[in-house]
């Protein structure tokens, strides 16, 4: 952990964004073979020419090294206090975290505090609403059971409702817990104290890809639920309303093409799990079967949409696509057969970050960036 | 910068001409980012190889110091120079330090001292986060090491900062005690290249004598016989708190202006006794080792130890205060055979045994707790408590963590088993020190040869300073004379019971002597234990000497007495008697409500106060309100008792509590 002034200094590096700082990690650990501390030693002209850093990145460079004496002391104190940092070169990072995330959405630094191993262990997510009905709950105990005699670790976001079910019972049950906080790790305080004996004896991590100090917020609520998802190997929706955590979570893991289960509501019960099952995720029943369910009665349509598919080959789909030739939306679409809108499918084909745009006769073209084709090998 | 450039700047900055070549070449390589173990006798100018480069460098150096009245003595030596330094500590108040710490931040400092123990501070490591850092030192970086005389757990974190840092940044460590074994130490423990500096670490001028006694009244016989024969004033080391004031006592029996200095003392009393010391004062300050590291007297002419040090090094660090000026200081230890038990004692007994270790984890596994609330579910003394807590701290089983500002105690994820080995190692470490310093004692050979040996210095000199050595012998002459005027000491000085408190009336009382001097305690073990009837004679006559000393001219309306936890009426005679010679009323209406156990049971004071908590009431019909109390009892240990009967009375409207026992017990908790 001799390093972690310097990962605290590249991971919060204003404005960069997970993508931006991961690449870089590649460039210097994996491809030159040097540490972070060496990288952040090399003179500026090397980070220009060899790294390929624009003059406001070196910048913004400049400024985090100036910050690493004072992060030495950050680090220290949080070290003291039993936290640990883990960087994403390290082999104690959550391969499962990588592989769901990756290079674009994987967090550079982990802070957590509680028995690492877990981060190693097969994994679901049991996640919804935070005033999930008795229902709803009663689904999260029943998953939490089954996982839990699976030895499976069961991660949540530590929200009212759902997430907190899903810790309770994992402990009720003697399972192991992840929980993955909407704050630094420094201000969880209470949390530590509640759930001492569960830390200590190895069972519960507490995890968090913030500044250890931020306090919680709606903002960080919300980009804490890809890390909960991405720590899993399954995930299960108990309950979702119609907007909120879950809502954008569920699509935002959709959009990484992972596997949703989402529990099939009873009739006549307010929630909006039966439109995530029509946005791709798999309907299961109350003790976490899987339901079949014919494209027809969720799309609406005769046509077979990639999206009620558990996809996660869609994003493979587009890149194969425009891979030989730049396309237009429209013409995506007409290819795929889509029941999509055009404006629907140009905000998914804006969100994927292994392709850019192009104008061809005045319309947007869709092709795949040079050097993103091949995924880079620190994952 | 070159030298020349250096000493031009040195001269317009600190008034200095130049720099000795090892303190040059220590700031070169500050210039230069490295790292630097400085090891160079106390007076050497240590100081001087951080304060210059700080000066010149553009953010602040933060100076690591245990020593709060070096803190201060350095930070007035600057600012007199114009040079902006500061120190953050416990004795100056939140307001001060939070000033300091906002000034730091905005670059406003170019020096700060601060306790390594402020690293556990919330409001200096978020300060850390704006701080233009340029260097860090470690001040008596000895602490570092268990190995050394003085280990410190608060350098720990210091030790995990400095690995933390940028590899260029410079960092200097200094110490004026360190032997091979502890340099080694700090070398591994810091990581990169640390490069170390070491000096000569001995000093001529610095005369060694061995007195050897056969009993404690000839260590104060000869401190009256030949102290006021010995030039300049110095200091006096004893081996307790206790004797401190006892040895002061003495002297200020004899009319030789002295002081006594502890740990037990308050802040204020501390600064004032340092200043006293400074300017001579007094012929003499008795003092526990709290007293002198740090202090900036050059002048301190002579250090008597009274109690033999544990090792050598503890023994070369508190001589290592004298004779700063080069001229000579008289440095003289007492040796009875039988002192030896003391250290032994610290060693042997400084390690709980394993089951105790054991106890200690599993309530740490089961829950989040702090010291005091370890002390209570272990029941356990605070000193046990804190040798295991260290213990396991350093074996990476427990650490400590801050929960809302306080102390708790965490057991860590996955945590190795105890490894009782290393304790072995250590004790077996101590018990040759020990060994090594009964040989300075006994050796007939050049004394400052034995030390300089021991400490690893490069160049073997020859040395013609000590009692071995072309010096003559001290002797110790105890006549009859002497004889009765330490009687007559004995007969006079009783030892002060501390009770008094804003929840009470209750007043400083007084013990007619201590449990374990002369034959008191024996008198007293006798009648409780053994059956052997009531206090003697002698016990009422030494005790009305002490209330008549102390309280002579107070009147008193009425006596009570501690009422026993069992069934018997020692105390009760006891205090009938006094209150028969002295003509004061006596009740025997103080009585308990509630079973309590013996005191001595409980391992520590927490216990002991829930112990005989809501205990007492009165239930006869005299009048307290208003009146002036005599509160007797036999033995005095943690004082509880008689502070919860003292909150009853003042309930009840008592004026003035007065206390007093006939033994004092020495040492106790907390």
């Amino acid at each position: 952990m001799k390093d972690a002034a310097y990962w605290i200094a590249l991971s919060h590096l204003p404005r960069w964004g997970s993508q931006k700082i991961n690449n870089l990690i590649i460039k210097f650990y994996h491809n030159s073979g040097i540490s972070i501390e060496e990288f952040f030693n090399l003179p500026k002209g090397i980070w220009e020419k060899q790294y390929e850093l624009e003059a406001k990145d070196v910048k913004d460079l400049v400024n985090a090294k100036l910050e690493v004496p004072n992060y030495a002391f950050l680090a220290e104190s949080l070290i003291s206090q039993g936290f640990e940092m883990i960087p994403i070169t390290s082999k104690v990072y959550s391969q499962t975290l990588k592989n769901n995330l990756k290079t674009s959405f994987a967090p550079p630094l982990l802070y957590i505090k509680g028995n690492t191993k877990l981060l190693h262990e097969n994994s679901v997510a049991i996640v919804g609403s935070r005033d999930a009905s008795e229902i709803a709950l009663k689904f999260a105990d029943v998953i939490a059971k089954k996982s839990t005699e699976s030895y499976k670790v069961i991660v949540s976001g530590f929200a009212k409702g759902v997430d907190r079910q899903a810790l309770d019972s994992a402990i009720k049950y003697k399972g192991q817990s992840i929980i993955v906080l909407p704050q630094g790790i420094q201000t969880f305080t209470s949390g530590y104290k509640e759930y001492y004996r569960q830390i200590v004896n190895g069972d519960v991590l507490v995890l968090s890809t913030f500044f250890p100090k931020s306090p919680w917020k709606t903002a960080l609520a919300m980009a804490r639920n890809p890390i909960i998802y991405g720590l899993a190997n399954d995930i299960y929706v108990a309950e979702s309303s119609e907007k909120g955590g879950t809502w954008e979570g569920v699509h935002d893991g959709l959009k990484k093409g992972r596997k949703i289960f989402v529990r099939m509501p009873q009739p006549g019960e307010k929630n909006a799990n039966k439109l995530l099952i029509a946005s791709g995720a798999i309907p299961i029943d109350d003790v976490g079967n899987v339901i079949y369910v014919a494209p027809k009665s969720v799309s609406g349509s005769s046509k077979i949409t990639v999206v009620n598919e558990p996809s996660d080959t869609f994003d493979e789909t587009i890149r194969n696509l425009v891979r030989s030739k730049p396309m237009t939306a429209s013409e995506i679409l007409e290819k795929l057969k889509l029941d999509y809108s055009v404006r629907k499918l140009s905000t998914q084909l804006k969100k994927m970050d292994f392709l850019e745009t192009k104008k061809i006769k005045n319309k947007i073209h869709y092709k795949v960036k040079i050097n993103s084709s091949v995924q880079p090998t620190l994952f | 910068m070159n030298r020349q450039q250096a000493e031009a700047k040195l001269q317009a900055l600190f008034k200095l001409d130049k720099f000795y070549d090892e303190q040059w070449d220590t700031i070169d390589r500050m210039f230069k980012g490295e790292r630097v173990l400085l090891i160079e006798r106390t007076g050497f100018g240590k100081s001087l190889c951080y304060q210059f480069p700080a000066t010149q460098f553009s953010g602040i150096t933060v100076i690591f110091s245990p020593l709060i009245a070096l803190m201060r003595d350095q930070v007035s030596k600057l600012n007199a120079l114009g040079i902006k330094a500061r120190c953050i500590n416990s004795e100056q108040t939140p307001e001060e330090n939070s000033a300091i710490i906002k000034d730091a931040t905005q670059n406003l400092i170019k020096i700060l001292y601060i306790a390594p123990e402020r690293q556990e501070n919330e409001e200096w490591i978020t300060a850390t986060q704006k701080m233009k850092l340029s260097m860090v030192v470690i001040d008596e970086a000895h602490c570092i090491s268990v190995w050394g005389h003085d280990f410190r757990p608060a350098f720990r974190r210091i030790v995990n900062l400095v690995n933390l840092l940028p590899k260029d940044m410079p960092i200097l460590a200094t110490t004026a005690t360190a032997t091979k074994k502890v340099e080694d130490d700090i070398s591994t423990q810091i990581h990169g290249s640390l490069n170390v500096i070491r000096g000569n670490l001995l000093r001529e001028n610095l005369q060694l004598f061995v007195l050897n006694v056969q009993s404690e009244d000839e260590k104060l016989v000869w401190l009256g016989q030949n102290l006021l024969n010995v030039s300049g004033s110095g200091l006096i080391y004893t081996g307790t708190k206790a004797n401190t004031k006892i040895y002061s006592q003495w002297l200020e029996f004899l009319k030789i202006p002295s002081t006594w200095y502890n740990a037990d003392l308050d802040a204020d009393s501390r600064i004032e006794i340092e200043e006293g010391l400074k300017k001579n004062k007094w012929k003499c300050v008795v003092s526990t080792n709290a007293l002198g590291m740090g202090i900036d007297k050059s002048d301190i002419r002579f250090i008597i130890h009274t109690q033999v040090p544990q090792s050598p090094i503890h023994y070369y660090q508190e001589i290592g205060r004298a004779g700063r000026d080069g001229k000579p200081a008289l440095i003289i230890l007492f040796y009875n055979e039988d002192d030896k038990a003391l250290p032994e004692a610290f060693i042997d007994g400084g390690r709980p045994p394993v089951s105790m270790y054991e106890k200690v984890i599993n309530v740490i596994k089961q829950e989040l707790v702090g010291e005091q609330e370890l002390m209570k579910k272990a029941n356990m003394k605070q000193t046990q408590v804190r040798v295991i807590k260290a213990d396991l701290i350093d074996q990476g089983i427990i650490r400590e963590v801050l929960f809302g500002g306080r102390k708790k105690y965490e057991y860590i994820v996955n945590a190795p088993s105890l490894n009782t080995k290393a304790f072995e190692e250590l004790r077996a470490w101590k018990k040759t020190d020990l060994d090594n310093m009964l040989q300075y004692v006994h050796t007939t050979k050049s004394r400052m040869n034995f030390l300089c040996e021991y400490l690893g210095d490069v160049e073997k000199g020859s040395y013609n300073n000590c009692d071995n050595s072309g010096l003559e012998k001290l002797v110790v002459k105890l006549d009859s004379e002497w004889k009765e005027r330490l009687q007559r000491f004995r007969e006079e000085y009783f030892p002060e019971l501390e009770v008094e408190s804003k929840y009470s009336n209750l007043v400083n009382g007084v013990a007619a002597s201590y449990y374990g001097v002369s034959n008191v305690g024996r008198a007293i073990h006798r009648s409780k234990y053994e059956a052997g009837g009531d206090f003697p004679d002698f016990l009422i006559k030494l005790t009305l000497q002490a209330i008549r000393k102390t309280f002579g001219s107070q009147k008193f309306d009425l006596i009570l007495f501690m009422p026993p936890t069992k069934s018997g009426d020692l105390v009760k005679n006891f205090a009938t008697k006094i209150s028969g010679i002295l003509k004061i009323p006596i009740s025997n209406s103080l009585v308990k409500v509630k079973t309590t156990q013996e005191q001595k049971v409980f391992e520590n004071n927490l216990l002991k106060e829930e112990n005989v908590k809501d205990a007492f009431t009165f239930k006869g019909t005299e009048t307290i309100a208003g009146q002036t109390i005599l509160l007797i009892d036999d033995v005095f240990d943690s004082g509880k008792s008689i502070r919860e009967v003292g909150k009853l009375l003042t309930k009840m409207g008592a004026a003035k509590i007065v206390p007093v026992v006939i033994a004092k017990t020495v040492g106790g908790d907390l």
